[in-house]
């Protein structure tokens, strides 16, 4: 039976001095859960029986089955203590790692939060997380102490000893919560440091340092914990009792006639009781009880031991009252509880706490509320005036009509459309059957009497046809059948729909069914937009002026959240926790909602894990890929910290927190949101390709050249594999080869760039796409566009960064000779000319326009397609290239190309030109010719054998085109294959994506952080302590190649004390050699003969290569003769 | 299942007892002859490759599966693939190739020589991994090509190669090993535009055509052109439109043959894609 209703709710609501907004936080499994249970049944919405069994508020079926809480639930308890009655907002929250964004949307609603701690395993990973969670949101702790039943059982320790384990145990509560405490005073203290140093700097006469930390001056001592402060509880929330110290200190006060408020002091801690002088010591002489064990654990300890009748005195001692069932019980242990919990309820003795020791929303500190609003690095004097003075709104939480409203959002949450209270049926209230009687008992009477009426007299009454009408649907009272038509309006839109409700508090004001607001998103300032809305102050309901990151939307359904349940509202005075409904087309995930457009949106959450694991998500069913698409952006919203993306790859890749979240999120996806089949793989990893210099050293750091090669077996092959006849190679790297029909030659050389250019190019790759935009506009010499005299800076300055890194004299000129990027013509490769004769520049946009009639003009085109077709697939696995430079040192046609030329000019129309470029660019992507099909370089001699399908009527078109095809294809493809040999000439090498990763980690599990990191062929960069704790900071770069299932490696191998963060920074070069073999003998003697031990580079290679469907030089079969015989007769 | 057996060649080799080599525990040969463990050789797991030379047919005995990666230079170690250096003229009947008949159609008579050649020029039989492992390598290049080329008409983003691995199962679309990936791509393309929705990437074009045939080409490629993206006619016509790949000869040819080279195309896109990552909100 529920015992409180939602009238009573309602009414409480209204008070704000007896609300408290708590949360439960703890590690994973240390009883957060039952313990709300414990504290839910004592509202008697579950059986104080199935309490800690049930799991009220792990309402999802994962969660059940898993055991573990993922999402935060709110319910809310009522609560009297002595004649003071409390409304308490509680608020469960998950204790795994993965779901800590759950905490910190938890977290920011409440204002006081219960730590619960496992008595046997002490404080965990998870608890200093909560721990630094709470402390950053400024929120008040108490601490329960849980599972002491388990010491008593399962360590089987004396009370001696418990004393000393929990004592233990609160001293390593302390020291997390001091380490919190002195960090942030030397943090103060530093920022001090930085403003006086800059005050010193003008003045730099007597300084005077002040040697102290700053730690002695501020007080600590409220922040701990203590028994004897009150704010420790010990309990058992499965067996469903728990206590303070003041509980058994009014008890035993009266036995043994000592003032409460003294042994209020000294239960806990080093005195004993000297039973016979009834006085108190102090001292720890061995042996003697200590007083606490003496007085509180003797009196528990006795519990399991004792026999019947034992425990029959001690019931009717204690004055309680133990149902017959519970006592005739089988087991001993079913009985215990019952006296357990009711001698001492875990409920009382946690739920005084919290309203004797967390604060109201009245006591919000001044410090809170400028922390929340105060976004980033700004501070609360910064803000406009009209602002600053809503702070005082804050402090006040006043539910007056003046008072603006502010209601913080922390979270979105998807709800079953059915589950909403105006869509289900609901149990009536006494007063309404009662009404409803009534009207039956009426109408019945009615219906008698005109029965008798109608015996009477034939005259048919006409309001009784419809009175036996309703009769037989006996729900039609007035307000039902609005509600139904209501409802069935809703149902139609609802049942296909997840309906979201935002999870959220009332800051200040009075939150209104129906009312408008204004929705704040996180980039708002209201420093900027004050003065547009000043003429609307305070009013919401006017057509707005288009503000940024403001939106305005109307309350459309409040709600008190119930965990499962939610029940209607009309209005939410402040310092309540509700839900609102309807938001789900104005709030992505949190925001501020306000009246007042002068209040900032609310600092943003602090999330201690940011989503790490990647997956790509694909449907089953090709078809389903709109689902996926819609029910990814419904996770999106539900979720605070998944992150879900497209790539250009076309991949839907989902980010989670972790592999226990990511399962979650895919069960919701696949059950909820989406509901198509999805599979999951490890995202597709990018990866680029470069030369190098040629080494210097071999592989066993031999220098090259000085060593007897050794005659190899089989590489007896390999030369002739590699080279093609028509082409020719200088040792030095140039490349020479003509076109098919032999009218063109062309020589490539290709040189890696130096690292800053590359980088150079690929910070300005836009300029370099609007450069090209600049020059084609140029080219065809019309319409020429005003060119904005600070682009045309910003291109100044970018050729002069590439002058100043392009040095020396394999370098002179290069820069004025730049052809071409690629590639998509702006990518981190060059393409130079440097022949003579020929003039053409990415330059032209800067003015020095050359317009030159040359033999090559018309083809260019061509070779410029050739270079980016080139630099798009590089020859090892197909990847773009990077930080490549080619250059073209000779391009000779000979007589018949040049009066090709000449004719089309001669014609007069240069445009010609044109079509055939675009045409050869055309046919390179088009599947059905097969003139450019050299993509695969060793086609390029197939292709021989083609006739052109379709030979043009017109003369040109039969000069230019001949058996190989138009000559303008011909050169692409010539040029591109010049470019892949140049670049197979050069040794070759593999660039991977890399992640920096800093990762936190706790100095003992230092050496576990560095094998993983080592084992993934990550290199550490830095290690460094932060100041004030034992936390190090490592800094690493790691390949993304082995970023899959890094985060949740490091974090089981390290049980959870490291936590890594991955952003992607830069590309780098994999320094081993893909195609290496041992060719010397030192190499032999170190690598075998097969050198099939591990090389990075390759492995990468290969798998690129299968991935795509690309030849991979690897045997079928191993070994010949260790194949399956199939004979016949088998 | 039977074992495999290989065993040293016999020191002489023919004329006198031949050395039998048995394919696939075929049965017993000639019966004049006494068989004994040490002139028997049985060999299991044969793959043949067969020469034609002057006018006469010669054979080697290889291992399954490993020819072709002999031929690609993947196997590098010779007597992984060969059974035996010998040269036969018949493998399954066990008979040795004459000395002469070698001289005389390979100028040598270094047998491991001859099977060198032999294995880089003759036919052989495609074994069944070998077989399995070309497919797959076809399908998977089909379907890179195929993601490569289309992209989703609804976000304008490629589609995965996995996905269309899997679309293309879906469809039970069968390799055919003789044709060219590229080719049966575009069937794949076709296929599949019946269950999913897939498309072409489309090209991006800029024409510019003089004033006077303008018009009239217009309705011409209208037929032809998907989307027009931007107009502008004043002295010429200028249009900037996506078209679907396969049709772009088409559109060259009419505009090259209407207006008689004056009309002017050009190609501002290959592949109109979405670049970049984008979030989903």
């Amino acid at each position: 039976m529920v015992l409180t209703s939602v009238g009573k709710m309602v009414a409480l609501q209204k008070k704000t001095s007896g609300i408290r907004n708590i949360c439960i936080l703890a590690h994973v499994d240390h009883g957060k859960t039952t313990l709300a249970d414990c504290l839910i049944s004592s509202n008697g919405i579950i059986s104080s029986r199935l309490a800690g069994k049930l799991r009220y508020l792990d309402s999802r079926e994962d969660e059940q089955i898993r055991g573990i809480t993922m999402k935060s639930s709110a319910i809310s308890l009522h609560f009297v203590k002595g004649d003071q009655e409390y409304l308490i907002n509680l608020i469960d929250s998950p204790g795994h790692v993965d779901f800590s964004s759950e905490v910190s949307t938890a977290v920011r609603l409440c204002d006081g939060c219960i730590i619960v701690v496992d008595a046997v395993e002490g404080v965990c990973p998870q608890t200093q997380a909560v721990l630094r969670q709470a402390w950053l949101e400024n929120i008040r702790p108490v601490l329960v102490i849980n599972k002491i039943d388990r010491l008593i059982v399962e360590l089987k320790l004396t009370p001696q000893e418990a004393y000393l384990h929990l004592k233990n145990i609160l001293e390593q509560i302390n020291a997390v919560t001091g380490a919190l405490f002195t960090s942030k005073v030397l943090e103060e203290r530093a920022e001090k440091e930085t403003e006086s140093e800059s005050i010193s700097d003008i003045a730099p006469g007597d300084q005077i340092y002040d040697w102290s930390a700053g730690l002695e001056d501020t007080d600590d001592s409220h922040l701990y914990f203590s028994p004897d402060h009150g704010n420790v509880v010990f309990a058992s929330a499965i067996d469903g009792w728990g206590f303070g110290i003041e509980h058994f200190a009014k008890l035993y006060s009266q036995k043994i006639g000592i003032k409460p408020a003294v042994l209020l002091k000294t239960l806990w801690g080093d005195y004993y009781l000297n039973a016979k002088a009834k006085k108190i010591m102090k001292g720890d002489q061995v042996g003697r009880c200590l007083l606490y064990i003496a007085v509180v654990f003797l009196s528990i300890y006795c519990f399991p031991y004792r026999d019947k009748e034992k425990i029959e005195k001690i019931v009717t001692s204690l004055g309680l009252k133990i149902g017959a069932r519970e006592s005739r019980h089988a087991d001993p242990k079913v009985h215990l509880n019952a006296i357990c919990s009711q001698w001492l309820p875990i409920s009382d003795a946690v739920l005084s706490m919290v309203c004797n020791k967390l604060p109201s929303p009245l006591d919000i500190t001044a410090e809170r509320v400028e922390k929340l609003m105060c976004v980033g690095a700004r501070t609360f004097d910064s803000l406009p005036p009209e602002t600053q003075e809503l702070k005082s709104a804050f402090m006040k939480c006043s539910s007056e009509e003046t008072a603006p409203v502010i209601v913080f959002v922390s979270k979105m949450f998807a709800v079953d459309a059915k589950a909403l209270p105006h869509n289900k049926p609901r149990p009536l209230t006494q007063e309404e059957i009662a009404h409803r009687r009534e009207l039956a008992k009426r109408r019945h009477a009615e219906k008698l009497a005109a029965n008798q009426g109608k015996e009477l007299s034939e005259k048919p009454p006409s309001e009784n046809s419809s009175e036996n009408h309703s009769h037989a649907s006996p729900n039609s009272s007035v307000d039902g059948t609005e509600r139904r038509v209501r409802s069935n309006a809703m149902k139609q839109e609802a049942d296909d729909k997840e309906s979201f409700i935002a999870f959220a508090r009332v800051f200040s004001g009075v939150a209104r069914r129906g009312q408008k607001i204004f929705v704040l998103g996180p980039k708002y300032d209201p420093a900027e937009s004050l003065h547009k809305v000043s003429k609307l102050f305070c009013s919401a309901t006017n057509d707005m002026p288009s503000v940024p990151h403001m939106t305005c939307c109307t309350l459309e359904n409040l709600y008190l959240l119930m965990g499962r349940e939610l029940e209607d509202l009309e209005e939410v005075p402040a310092g309540n926790v509700l839900g609102i409904g309807g938001l789900q087309d104005f709030v992505l995930k949190s925001a501020t909602l306000s009246t007042s457009p002068a209040c900032p949106p609310f600092t943003p959450l602090n999330f201690e894990a940011t989503p790490i694991v990647r997956v790509a998500v694909e449907p089953k069913h090709p078809s389903d890929m709109p689902q996926l698409v819609r029910g990814m952006k419904l996770l999106n919203q539900a979720d605070p910290c998944v992150q879900v993306l497209i790539q250009e790859t076309g991949e839907h890749v989902l980010v989670t927190a972790g592999e226990v979240h990511l399962q979650r999120c895919l069960d919701d996806l696949k059950e909820r949101f989406a509901k198509v089949q999805i599979s999951v793989s490890a995202p597709i990893i990018p990866f680029r390709e470069t030369i190098t210099r040629p080494p210097k050293v071999d592989m066993v750091n031999e220098e090259i050249g000085k060593q007897q090669k050794v005659a190899v077996i089989h590489q007896a092959k390999e030369d002739q594999n590699k080279v093609p006849e028509g082409i020719q190679v200088d040792s030095d790297g140039l490349v020479t080869i003509s076109t098919p029909n032999k009218q063109a030659t062309l020589s490539v050389r290709a040189v890696p760039l130096p690292e800053e250019v590359t980088r150079l190019l690929e910070e300005n790759s836009d300029l370099i796409r609007t450069m090209e935009q600049l020059n084609t506009s140029l080219n065809e010499d019309k319409k020429n566009h005003e060119i904005n005299q600070k682009t045309l800076d910003r291109i100044k300055e970018f050729k002069q960064k590439l002058e100043q890194n392009l040095q020396g004299r394999k370098w002179r000129n290069a820069v004025d000779q730049i052809w071409s990027f690629g590639p998509r013509k702006c990518g981190p490769n060059i393409l130079l000319y440097n022949f003579e004769g020929y003039k053409r520049s990415v330059w032209q946009c800067l003015g020095n326009t050359v317009k030159e009639v040359s033999k090559y003009r018309d083809f260019d085109n061509s070779i410029v397609s050739g270079f980016q077709l080139a630099t798009l697939s590089g020859p090892m696995c197909e990847e773009p290239l990077m930080g490549v430079c080619f250059t073209v040192e000779k391009w000779e046609m000979n007589k018949v190309g040049e009066m090709l030329s000449t004719d089309s000019q001669d014609s007069g129309e240069c445009d010609a030109i044109e079509h055939k470029q675009s045409e050869d660019t055309a046919l390179t992507s088009s599947c059905t010719d097969e003139v450019c099909s050299g993509n695969e370089h060793h086609d390029s001699s197939q292709n021989v054998p083609k006739s052109p399908e379709k030979i043009s009527k017109h003369k040109r078109e039969v000069l230019l085109a001949d058996c190989y095809g138009p000559f303008s294809g011909q050169l692409i493809a010539t040029m591109k294959e010049a470019c892949r040999y140049a670049l197979q000439a050069k040794p070759q090498r593999l660039m991977a994506a890399m992640y920096t990763c800093e990762i936190m980690a706790t100095a003992e599990v230092l050496g576990r952080v560095y094998a993983v990191l080592s084992k993934r062929e990550g290199r550490v960069l830095q290690e460094e302590m932060k100041e004030g704790t034992d936390v190090f900071i490592i800094k690493a770069v790691l390949p993304v190649a082995e970023s899959f299932g890094f985060a949740d490696e490091i974090r089981k191998r390290t049980s959870g004390l490291a936590s890594p963060q991955l952003v992607f920074s830069h590309w780098e070069i994999i320094s081993s050699d893909p195609f290496w073999v041992p060719t010397t003998e030192e190499e032999y003697l170190h690598f075998g003969e097969k050198a099939d031990s591990e090389n990075q580079a390759r492995k990468y290679m290969n798998a690129v290569r299968k991935r795509k469907g690309l030849y991979v030089e690897e045997k079928i079969v191993e070994h010949a003769e260790k194949q399956r015989t199939l004979s016949r007769n088998k | 299942m039977g074992r495999q057996r290989r065993e040293v060649p016999p020191p002489s080799p023919p004329p006198s007892p031949l050395p039998r080599a048995v394919g696939g525990g075929e049965g017993a040969a000639a019966a004049m002859s006494i068989f004994t463990p040490t002139n028997q050789i049985r060999l299991t797991n044969v793959a043949v490759v067969r020469a034609r030379r002057g006018g006469k047919r010669f054979e080697i005995a290889c291992y399954r599966n490993k020819v072709m990666g002999w031929r690609s230079g993947a196997e590098k170690d010779l007597d992984e693939v060969l059974q035996t250096h010998t040269v036969f003229v018949n493998v399954s009947k066990g008979q040795v190739a004459k000395k002469e008949d070698l001289v005389k159609a390979f100028g040598t008579d270094d047998q491991t020589e001859i099977c060198k050649m032999i294995l880089s020029k003759g036919e052989l039989q495609v074994s069944d991994k070998e077989r399995h492992t070309q497919l797959e390598q076809m399908f998977r290049d089909i379907a890179t090509i195929v993601a490569d080329k289309c992209v989703n008409p609804e976000t304008k983003r490629p589609y995965t190669v996995i996905l269309i691995e899997r679309a293309m199962k879906d469809i039970h679309y069968s390799v055919k090993p003789h044709k060219s990936t590229k080719q049966q791509a575009l069937e794949v393309i076709r296929q599949l535009k019946e269950t999913m929705q897939i498309e072409r990437a489309h090209m991006r074009l800029r024409f510019i055509l003089p004033a006077k045939e303008g018009k009239k080409l217009k309705e011409k490629l209208k037929p032809l052109i998907k989307v027009i993206e931007n107009e502008d006619f004043h002295e010429q016509l200028e249009i900037v439109c996506l078209i679907d790949p396969g049709c772009f000869r088409e559109i060259d040819e009419l505009i090259r043959s209407e207006t008689k080279g004056k009309g002017t195309l050009e190609v501002l896109s290959l592949k109109d894609v979405e670049e970049g990552d984008e979030k989903l909100e």
